[in-house]
């Protein structure tokens, strides 16, 4: 099913600000959840290396947190005097990481459904006609970002051909190449502007999305999501004051329900629409 | 009136110390269709820039004499104003898009012209039923193969309604039926609408038979003749008009339908023998491959062995499984199951080779690599290896890449070549193979395959379908053959070797 580009774009907010505010295992693992189902109708076949990539993006702040604080009375073991990681690593520090890292999973499962559910010709068709030059740019790079990703994966590929370092200690020699072949691209993309005659009068728009009831729907549990997160936030957790979090209430859950419209929405719904009347 | 006037065009990039294009004076009709030849880096991109305005608004440099577009001199109109009188296609189709999906992409060039929503969607529908990528609209261009990519890129310059369409080398990165549907669209504006066209191309046997003039470019100078003239003339042409010069056939057939009535007057021809390829000894030998990317199958149970002395060429469509096929032997992948055995190093030249070029000179790049190695590079040893030539840099990458490996391993490295220096590739891989080392070549290029290979392998959908000497495998087929082989059959695949 389909939704106007809008309506993804207050439901990513609702759910980013669900992925920020609520720090609760059990919030969390309900938002995952719920994330997870909006995604499954809109999943690409190369979408399983960016989950690997989030997962572990999700585990820096665990290391992190582990290794630097020495914060909490649950003693997991205790390293000799090293600079920085010596001392005391505790179960409270272990959690907080974990609680860090699920909120960064959630922020990036959140942009990685917006990604997956609107294109960037859309978002910037929904722009005010003074913004459209600026959006435009901001659209040509989000284009532009996997490019330069995959001018790294073939730089890097090919200094393995060539028996060379990859790893950090290369960045110096990856940045030279990638540079370049960046700026080369960069020159490419202004020729292809220019010579579809880009700036050379005021655009007009070709799509035109379509604001059905099942947006209305979604706007509407989206932004009730949003108000009751913030008028009847639920507990904080901090695993320093209790590694064991209290359940969430009725209020607290419902905030996170509420989130799953879209994903409840295609479930009812069969078959593929039209969502731009042009 | 001319629809395209170059008067005294001299044209000199920034820094550069020679012009890329010398006094060039010219024109073209409404609904010519020009084909535009010459070595590489002869100027034939810089001309057709010349042509929206992007040399030199975007280029800079030193630009003497005028051109003159459907009436409008390019010194004074910037190419965001000459870009809806001329579509212009760039070799590379994926430098072109700027958005994600087919259909937004297609309206880009009409938003910026800031036409009425009605008539976009008319002309984004027409130009999706002329190009033939109906079914396309709303796919993502990441998702598209070279083919389709490149129906796309002629599309968004078509729906722009332009006078004249300048295709930069549109066939390069494609198979030959891929390159055969491109250039049928092209046939069809030409038809059709009348369209006219300027199109620059190596393989001009793809191309002859539909134009009205060939302009050569050498050094800069542009030569403008008639087909028959230009291409019994020297430079890069067709198979058929070699055989039809050694033949002495007149009129001179620019195609396969006019030289048919040659050949059928040729006394019947036997066979050629087929020569098989030498049997050295295994230097890679690979076991039942497979490779998926996700949960797409990319080589599907692949057993091969590449031998010492021989030279294979690994052909297929795009999306065959030919690159995957060579990275696995390379070792740059690991295969999902079967196992790869080798006891000798192997070096991989990726199609592009400007990713195998960092360093800030091409002494930088070559390195402590042995005299002999460097010697051919003596003139250029100064020189940024992204300033020099395709052909130039595929070799200078060859060199930094494969200068001691016993196995040569090269995915597409004729592409965007011209004859000339195909030939010198074709020498220094047979040379490498009658030194002993092992080379296995994906290409789509079958007149080039045709004069190189000694073995041939035919890949489709994951799996080697045919093995064995050109003669056998590249006969007789509607796609993978020869001009001469679609022309006389019965094992013919060069025009030199054709007793005539």
């Amino acid at each position: 099913m389909k939704f106007h580009p809008l309506t993804w774009c207050i439901w990513s907010v609702s759910a980013l600000a669900a992925a920020f505010l609520d720090r609760n295992p059990f919030l969390q693992v309900a938002l995952l959840m719920v994330l997870i189902n909006a995604w499954l109708p809109y999943r690409e076949r190369h979408a399983v290396p960016h989950w690997k990539l989030a997962i572990v993006l999700a585990t820096v702040p665990v290391v992190f947190s582990v290794a630097l604080s020495r914060f909490g009375h649950h003693l997991l073991f205790s390293l000799p005097s090293i600079p920085i990681i010596g001392g005391a690593w505790t179960l409270e520090a272990l959690v907080f990481g974990a609680s860090t890292g699920m909120a960064l999973l959630l922020v990036i499962g959140a942009f990685a459904i917006l990604q997956s559910t609107v294109r960037s010709a859309d978002l910037v068709a929904l722009l005010p006609r003074p913004l459209y030059r600026g959006g435009t740019v901001f659209a040509l790079a989000i284009t532009f970002a996997p490019q330069t990703m995959t001018s790294l994966n073939s730089i890097m590929e090919a200094r393995r051909i060539r028996h060379q370092r990859t790893g950090w200690r290369a960045a110096p020699q990856l940045l030279l190449p990638l540079l370049l072949t960046t700026l080369e691209r960069a020159l490419q993309y202004a020729e292809s502007l220019d010579a579809r005659g880009y700036g050379s009068r005021r655009r007009s728009q070709y799509r035109h999305p379509v604001f059905r009831l099942r947006d209305a729907v979604v706007v509407a549990a989206a932004l009730l999501s949003l108000a009751w997160m913030i008028v009847a936030p639920a507990a904080p957790f901090n695993a320093y004051q209790d590694l064991v979090p209290a359940l969430p209430g009725v209020a607290g859950l419902g905030g996170i329900l509420l989130l799953a419209a879209p994903a409840a929405l295609s479930t009812t719904h069969r078959g593929d629409d039209v969502a731009h009347r042009v | 009136m001319s629809l395209i006037a170059c008067e005294g065009l001299t044209y000199r990039y920034p820094g550069a110390e020679t012009p890329a294009l010398r006094a060039v004076t010219t024109t073209v009709e409404p609904g010519e269709v020009i084909l535009l030849r010459g070595p590489s880096g002869s100027g034939k991109s810089t001309l057709l820039r010349c042509f929206n305005g992007l040399v030199p608004h975007s280029t800079g440099g030193r630009f003497e004499g005028t051109v003159i577009v459907c009436g409008l001199d390019t010194r004074h109109h910037p190419p965001r104003e000459m870009g809806s009188h001329i579509g212009f296609v760039f070799q590379h189709p994926e430098a072109q898009f700027v958005l994600e999906d087919v259909e937004a992409e297609l309206a880009f060039g009409l938003e910026n012209q800031g036409l009425p929503r009605p008539l976009m969607r008319k002309r984004i529908e027409e130009v999706l039923d002329q190009v033939g990528i109906h079914a396309l609209r709303r796919r993502r261009i990441a998702t598209l193969s070279g083919g389709e990519r490149q129906r796309v890129a002629i599309a968004a310059a078509l729906v722009m309604h332009p006078q004249a369409l300048a295709l930069d080398e549109p066939t390069s990165q494609l198979d030959p039926q891929a390159a055969e549907d491109i250039l049928q669209v092209v046939a069809r504006l030409v038809a059709e609408l009348g369209m006219t066209t300027v199109i620059a191309e190596h393989r001009v046997e793809r191309v002859a038979p539909m134009v009205d003039r060939v302009w050569t470019l050498d050094d800069g100078r542009l030569q403008d003749q008639l087909p028959r003239d230009a291409l019994a003339g020297g430079g890069a042409r067709p198979p058929v008009v070699d055989l039809a010069m050694r033949a002495g056939w007149t009129p001179v057939p620019l195609g396969l339908r006019e030289a048919r009535a040659h050949a059928g007057r040729l006394p019947p021809l036997s066979a050629p023998a087929t020569q098989g390829a030498t049997d050295g000894p295994v230097a890679i030998q690979a076991d039942s491959l497979r490779y998926s990317y996700d949960e797409h199958p990319a080589v599907r149970d692949v057993s091969v062995a590449v031998r010492r002395g021989q030279v294979t060429v690994l052909m297929g469509r795009n999306g065959s499984g030919k690159t995957t096929l060579l990275k696995l032997l390379a070792g740059i992948l690991q295969p999902d199951a079967g196992r790869v055995r080798t006891a000798v190093t192997a070096a991989y030249i990726p199609q592009d080779a400007d990713t195998l070029l960092f360093a800030g000179s091409v002494r930088d790049e070559l390195g402590t690599l042995p005299a002999d190695v460097v010697d051919p590079f003596r003139p250029w040893l100064d020189r940024y290896p992204r300033d020099l030539s395709t052909g130039e840099r595929q070799q200078l990458a060859i060199a930094v890449v494969a200068a001691g490996a016993e196995v040569l391993l090269l995915d597409e490295p004729t592409r965007g070549l011209d004859p000339s220096v195909k030939a010198a590739l074709t020498a220094f891989l047979r040379g490498r193979a009658a030194a002993g080392a092992s080379i296995l070549i994906a290409s789509h290029d079958v007149e080039w395959a045709a004069r190189t290979a000694e073995r041939v392998l035919m890949m489709a959908d994951g799996e080697i379908y045919a093995d064995g000497p050109p003669r056998t495998v590249l006969s007789d087929s509607l796609v993978f053959s020869t001009q001469v082989n679609k022309l006389l059959g019965a094992g013919w695949l060069l025009p030199e070797e054709v007793p005539v």
